[in-house]
């Protein structure tokens, strides 16, 4: 039997194994109070939020932040993973489309008057409001515009549009001109299925996309946009519907704008710092083009990002601390700079404005000189995660020929508000 | 023992053994069988802890959870087989996604199985520096889940990749295959395909399990190369075989990473590389409908439970064990 | 394959000659299989603005400088990274091929009560999908306090959670002829030393198979080393490798694709290192 006892002794030690692991980090006890805080980003974002996490804590000294970061494909999944678990970080970064799912549903505690807001743009805070409940402080603000690459506009012999009076017409035609110029490498313009394109699309034609709990844009303003892509890929004015996904699904620094190959893009303005440096070439921000007599541009202040703190921390008193650290002291932003958002903060923004690199000074700029035409971010419903998704599937069916204009029309709305319904 | 090898025999059962030698100086059988069993529990102790641990708990918490409305972020309400019956009649991308998925499965697995054994009795002896191509031949399956897999399919398949450059010689303008709904499936199927490396390195591993001295028997007797791969190669390998196919079939179904990496997770364009598991995970994670998402993996669980019972009832037929001493 | 020895000539010429084709076959394939491997490395070769302007696989401009930045550009050197990263892949291979050969054995040779329910519950744990057990698995490990350690991640390995191990092993052990068995047991030997000594030895295929496996899918497995190592500082290779990259904004492209070629290194390495023993199976151990 002297077999069975070295497996048994196998078996001991795997379960020993098993209780070392649960002894084993338990132990921490330096007093400090220890906020987990989850973000996403890149290794350049990692670098500055531990700089502002030190900087927290040199003034803190009794709180110990913890950055809990990831990229953004996994974002979601190990966040929704860790709340469900009951392990949910005390402060969180979400984006407005989170914002419902979260907070609708319980994981996030309400902020109002536990942070100071005094200072904020009042009507960007109201995207962090839902159901009531001021649930999230933006992190700071973008608008998507039309970016061009004006030198290439020249070499085509065509002149910077009136970007408070072009239609989409206009834009199509100048596009096709673009690329007829080129030698076949140029496009004018490349295309977004962005749902953020569409909602622009749809305001200029006094159609809001969340209307009391429904969809509220119509089937002739969505088959109106669609028609636009397809007038663009007949006349070469952009890329064919497969090339164009491609190049979407490559991201910003291979777009057509990044690689000094189109003209026009949409994209936002915190983009534009990226596009300007990967292209090496001199942009230029404008307004969207207009629908015919429409009577605005359409466009709005989008936060970037949203601070949140979990319902269920044990320490809130910290986690607001730390939010109102992040949105109101001047240290942080000194560091953080633009990196989430051009600072809504008026006093903030007053005394880092100059740092900010040349790009995001000019989106500022930009931003500022539009600032009467441009609305807020609508807060989308419960379900309104899947939105993006819905108005890209149906778009590409379209653009690829899959699908009828008219069936996929009604197919999309029917979707979309399914999905907010339940 | 080998001695007994026939190799005209068509029953191609390979090491017949020569009279089992039950309980030739051994204790009673009872006796020795409740020892045996004894022992095989022993064995199995870490395999049960981590079942009843940490794998049991979560089976059936999916399991329960299927029957759910559960978001992830608030409490699990029972809905009964709610999920079931919505999926079954009103999802038309749960179809979707199935019927890719079963595409991928139907046309990836035996190429890629092919491929791999064709390569593996290529690379296995016979020839100098194989152990230098092996390496080679295995070097994309290391990349296969890696984030640049992306980028890289694209340089091949993209409207400007190696394809098209290729087709630009002979006056052929392409498109972009990864983008266009008709053939970002193939670019899939040929990626699976082309991380061939696994299967191949235990095919590889298998056929080192051939004593050689059945090829020496099989020479003597006048076996060419062909013949000796159809009595001796193959009929030895099969548990090898079945080992891949089953398991290759129930990860090809399985099968996420590639079309989330290359797709950008949105099993695009249009759905043509919606895979099973990518439906599942946005539905989970981006749609906060676990609920729904734990009934379509228990779904898939029957579907490959049921095709692994018909590979199983199938390999008595066509499998053969050295064990096999009735 | 070892046919007669012939001193025909002919046949030794023909010989040679399909020697020769075969040799040309796989090199010429093995590049096509390679290209996006060598696509890679030029990449990590050149200047970064180069990588997606230039289309040829030699770049006009060489430069470490991918290398040298991506070893730094992070929050520890890269060096770091692959430390944490050989710590959990090392004690998961050493926990796979423990007690998935224990299992194995079990499954394979011996006879006990319920074997079949056990076996098929065996394989129908790598039947669910992975990510509707992610939330409860994540609860059990936190519930043991085992968050932000290393135990979730090889924990399971040592209690043999990886079905798909267990299955290769039985394949093989059953490719074994029984009469080993009961040769060792005439002999007088129990079934551990039966298992130690005539078992394993002739498994040496399967057990490489597993430890290159183990070790090559643990090195690129991504999240749930990102879920259960919150912390940046027990961040792993697949980890840090993705933070080189901004779905939104800009990419270290340059640096990322070249710690993806250092990253590979080890892995490789570990594959030329144990396909010694791949092929060392009953064919060469002299079994007659």
């Amino acid at each position: 039997m002297r077999s069975l006892k070295t497996a048994a002794l196998l078996a001991v030690a795997a379960m020993t194994l098993a209780a070392c692991g649960s002894g084993g980090d338990a132990a921490e006890g330096d007093g400090k109070v220890k906020l987990r805080f989850s973000y996403w980003g890149s290794d350049a974002r990692q670098k500055l939020t531990e700089q502002v996490i030190a900087a927290f804590e040199k003034k803190n000294p009794t709180i110990d932040v913890v950055g809990e970061f990831s990229d953004w494909p996994s974002y979601y999944e190990s966040l929704a993973t860790k709340v469900a678990a009951n392990d949910a970080p005390d402060v969180m970064t979400l984006e407005i489309r989170g914002l419902a799912e979260y907070g609708g549903r319980g994981a996030l505690a309400d902020l109002a008057g536990k942070v100071n807001v005094a200072d904020l743009d009042q009507q960007v805070l109201s995207t962090g409001n839902f159901d009531g409940k001021q649930y999230a402080i933006p992190t700071g603000v973008n608008v998507m515009g039309m970016i061009v690459n004006k030198a290439a506009l020249d070499k085509a012999g065509e002149e910077l549009p009136d970007d408070k009076t072009w239609t989409w017409d206009d834009y199509i035609k100048l596009s096709e001109k673009i690329t007829k110029a080129g030698d076949g490498s140029t496009f004018g313009t490349e295309y977004t299925f962005n749902q953020v394109y569409l909602s622009m699309f749809a305001a200029q034609r006094g159609e809001k996309f969340y209307n009391n709990g429904k969809i509220g844009i119509t089937p002739e303003t969505i088959k109106a946009w669609w028609a636009n892509f397809d007038q663009l890929i007949k006349t070469k004015g952009s890329p064919d519907a497969a090339k164009m996904a491609e190049i979407a699904a490559a991201g910003v620094e291979q777009s057509l704008i990044g690689t000094n190959k189109g003209v026009f893009g949409m994209w936002w303005s915190n983009q534009l710092g990226t596009l300007s440096k990967v292209s090496g070439s001199e942009l230029t921000l404008l307004r969207l083009p207009k629908a015919e007599g429409a009577s605005s541009h359409g466009m709005f202040l989008q936060p970037a990002m949203h601070w949140t703190a979990s319902s269920k921390t044990e320490h809130p008193a910290e986690a607001q601390k730390f939010i109102d650290y992040l949105v109101n002291d001047p240290e942080a932003a000194g560091i953080l700079l633009s990196d989430r958002g051009l600072p809504i903060n008026s006093k903030v923004l007053a005394a880092v404005k100059d740092k900010l690199p040349p790009a995001d000074q000019q989106s500022l700029t930009f931003v500022d000189s539009i600032k009467s035409e441009l609305a807020t971010a609508e807060v989308p419903p419960k379900g309104g995660s899947k939105m993006e998704d819905i108005v890209r599937r149906y778009s590409e069916a379209v653009t690829s020929g899959q699908q009828s204009a008219d069936e996929a029309a009604t197919k999309l709305l029917e979707e979309a508000n399914a999905a907010i319904a339940g | 023992m080998v001695d007994s090898l026939s190799l005209k025999s068509e029953v191609a059962a390979p090491a017949p053994a020569p009279a089992p030698k039950r309980g030739r100086g051994r204790p009673r059988p009872s006796v020795r069988s409740r020892r045996e069993g004894w022992a095989a529990y022993v064995f199995l102790i870490p395999w049960f802890l981590g079942l009843f641990l940490i794998t049991i708990g979560p089976i059936v918490a999916s399991l329960y959870l299927s029957f759910t409305d559960y978001s992830l972020l608030d409490e699990a309400k029972w809905v009964g087989l709610d999920n079931y019956v919505k999926m079954f009649t009103e999802d038309p991308r749960f179809w979707a996604s199935l019927k890719v998925t079963t595409i991928y499965v139907v046309v990836s697995v035996p190429l890629q199985l092919g491929f791999a054994l064709a390569l593996a009795l290529l690379l296995d002896r016979g020839l100098r520096g194989l152990s230098f191509y092996r390496s080679i031949y295995y070097l994309p399956s290391l990349l296969g889940g890696s984030v640049a897999i992306a980028i890289l399919w694209r340089k091949i398949f993209g409207a400007d990749g190696l394809v098209n450059a290729v087709l630009a010689i002979f006056g052929i303008q392409g498109t972009s295959y990864v983008n266009n709904p008709d053939t970002a499936l193939s670019t899939l199927i040929l990626l699976h395909v082309w991380t061939f490396g696994a299967p191949m390195v235990i095919f590889l591993a298998g056929l080192r399990q051939i004593p050689s001295s059945y090829y020496e028997a099989a020479s003597i007797d006048g076996a060419g190369v062909v013949q000796q791969f159809k009595s001796v190669t193959l009929p030895l390998l099969t548990p090898i075989i079945f080992f891949n196919l089953v398991l290759e079939v129930i990860k090809s179904f399985q099968s996420f990473t590639q079309s989330f990496i290359v797709s950008n997770g949105t099993g695009g364009p249009s759905d043509s590389t919606l895979f099973y598991t990518l439906y599942l995970y946005s539905k989970g994670f981006k749609e906060y409908e676990m609920g729904y998402a734990s009934a379509m993996a228990w779904v898939l669980v029957i579907i490959i439970a049921g095709l692994t019972g018909v590979n199983f009832l199938a390999s008595k037929y066509w499998v053969f064990y050295g064990d096999d001493s009735k | 394959m070892a046919t007669t020895v012939s001193s025909r000539n002919p046949v030794l010429y023909r010989r040679r000659v399909s020697r020769g084709a075969k040799h040309l076959m796989l090199i010429g394939f093995g590049l096509v299989m390679l290209y996006p491997l060598l696509w890679m490395i030029s990449s990590s070769l050149k200047p970064e603005e180069l990588i997606f302007r230039e289309p040829g696989l030699i770049p006009s401009e060489f430069t470490f400088k991918n290398y040298t930045e991506g070893w730094t550009a992070l929050a520890h050197p890269f060096g770091y990274y692959l430390w944490n990263s050989a710590v959990i892949t090392a004690l998961s291979v050493v926990g796979n091929l423990v007690a998935c050969s224990l299992a194995a054995y079990s499954f394979a040779r011996l006879n006990f009560p319920l074997k079949k329910l056990w076996f098929a519950l065996m394989l129908g744990t790598i039947m669910l999908p992975f990510h509707v057990v992610i939330v409860p698995q994540y609860i059990v490990f936190s519930q043991l306090d085992m968050i932000n350690t290393i135990w979730p991640l090889i924990l399971p390995k040592f209690l043999a959670h990886d079905s798909f191990f267990i299955f290769l092993m039985v394949q093989f052990i059953r490719t074994l002829p029984r009469e080993l068995d009961e040769a060792a047991s005439i002999d007088g030997a129990g079934y551990w030393r039966t298992f130690f000594r005539v078992i394993l030895p002739l498994c040496t295929p399967a057990l490489a198979t597993t430890a290159i496996f183990t070790f090559i899918w643990t090195w690129n497995d991504f999240f749930s080393q990102l879920l259960y190592l919150n912390n940046p500082d027990n961040f792993t290779v697949p980890v840090a490798l993705r933070t080189f990259l901004d779905s939104s904004g800009e990419s270290s492209w340059g640096p990322m694709f070249a710690m993806s070629i250092i990253a590979l290194g080890p892995i490789f390495g570990f594959f030329l290192a144990g396909q010694k023993y791949l092929i060392r199976g009953m064919a060469t151990t002299g079994l007659k």
